[in-house]
């Protein structure tokens, strides 16, 4: 138990406290980055909630509009758009959504891939699934003109009879320790099932014409869709990082104090041994 | 005037909420005036300028695409942005228009790069115009 071991304890805790620093300014970036997110997630809520519930009204209302939207035709293909974080270091942000992805398929069938995000693109390569499209990088400051080509390349496969289903994976944001993953049906847009329906149904005028009206309105739902997914997300992945470092600087501190305790103990015991060398060898002198 | 609920959303955020006398949107086939009880419609909008009648004064905000709908209990336009006239950025505006103008040259031959500038050309020219209109 000599200086040797002492020196190795020093050696951890000086690789611990560099640890532990890094957590820590990571941290301090997350909480700041996330309270602007949280706001821009936030803000877009109402209006995508809204759009989202226009887009299902009128798909019931309107039960024998002849256009592609709505038309439910067997499943053969699918397509899912899965939004996940361009970094790691977020806890469970990047595995809880692709493990929601993987579960959601299970091995009956493969699904064509959009990848938002650099660690979706990756996961999906990787495994070798059919990436339509990939788009790493995005997220932080996400563009409608973005979210829009987004949009364009799912509505094309699926209007072209490419794909038969198109479902969008995201994390939503219910607080900075509470993100859900979360998967939404887009295409074919399904009519609200139940009472949902209003009475007055069949009244609503479509200027010029509901199929218009529903071709032009359909894509840019779907963006402002994407774009609101992708904002929730972010907010989430931000918060999961947060977490994460905070418990990461706190295991480092823990880390760190029973360290010291084992170089105390073991300088103790050191001085102790000294000690009695000393003693002993003035005995011995006697 | 008798008045009806009015909601206008955009991405960034609820922009008002609360009662209006009248409202005057920019669809893709015309202006539409729409008062209350009127019957349950939608509609696309364009670029263009929405006015809005609330406490017996106008107020006139500049519109980028969305959509218009009206139901029993309320009306709701949907926007990619709405911003009210008092409220707008002339020298952004100005600028995002020389930019785009720019592009537009710059871009001449890419035809998706040249739909984006021309639309944000004409989302800029929107906002000057809103901003200029003197009631």
């Amino acid at each position: 138990m000599a200086s040797g071991n002492m020196k190795d304890i020093k050696r951890r805790v000086k690789s611990v406290e560099s640890t532990m620093q890094i957590t820590k300014a990571m941290e301090l970036v997350a909480s700041s980055k996330l309270r602007k997110a949280k706001l821009r997630a936030e803000d877009a809520r109402p209006f995508f909630d809204a759009q989202y519930s226009l887009m299902c009204r009128i798909a019931g209302e309107t039960e024998n509009l002849s256009t592609v939207y709505t038309r439910h035709r067997e499943v053969k293909n699918r397509l899912f758009i899965v939004i996940a974080g361009d970094r790691g270091l977020a806890g469970g942000y990047n595995s809880n959504i692709l493990k929601l992805v993987q579960q959601t398929h299970g091995d009956d069938y493969s699904p064509k891939i959009i990848a938002i995000g650099k660690k979706s693109a990756e996961f999906f390569t990787k495994h070798e699934y059919d990436v339509v499209a990939q788009f790493p990088g995005i997220a932080e400051h996400i563009k409608t003109a973005d979210a829009a080509d987004i949009a364009q390349i799912a509505t094309d496969l699926f209007t072209k009879g490419e794909v038969d289903e198109i479902e969008l994976f995201f994390t939503q944001f219910v607080s900075p320790l509470v993100q859900t993953p979360t998967r939404m049906p887009v295409l074919p847009i399904d009519a609200p099932t139940g009472g949902a329906v209003p009475e007055n149904k069949a009244g609503t005028t479509y200027d010029p014409s509901p199929e218009a009206v529903f071709n032009r309105v359909i894509p840019k739902l779907i963006t402002s869709l994407i774009m609101c997914a992708v904002n929730e997300s972010y907010a989430s992945e931000l918060g999961a990082r947060r977490t994460a470092m905070e418990n990461a600087t706190d295991n480092a501190e823990e880390m760190i104090a029973s360290l010291s305790l084992m170089y105390n103990r073991a300088r103790q015991e050191k001085i102790t041994n000294e000690l009695n060398e000393i003693v002993s060898g003035a005995n011995a002198l006697n | 005037m008798t008045e009806f609920k009015l909601k206008i959303l955009t991405p960034e955020g609820v922009v008002y909420d609360g009662m209006a006398e009248s409202v005057i949107v920019r669809t893709t086939v015309g202006d539409k005036g729409i008062l209350a009880k009127h019957e349950p419609y939608v509609a696309a909008l364009t670029i263009g300028q929405a006015k809005i009648r609330i406490d017996g004064a106008v107020r006139i905000g500049a519109v980028s695409s969305g959509i218009v709908e009206v139901t029993k209990d309320q009306t709701s336009i949907l926007a990619q942005s709405f911003e009210w006239a008092d409220e707008i950025d002339v020298e952004r505006a100005e600028k995002a228009k020389a930019l785009a103008e720019e592009r537009m040259e710059q871009y001449k031959d890419d035809q998706r790069a040249l739909d984006i500038a021309e639309y944000k050309l004409k989302r800029a020219i929107n906002r000057i115009n809103t901003a200029n209109i003197k009631l």
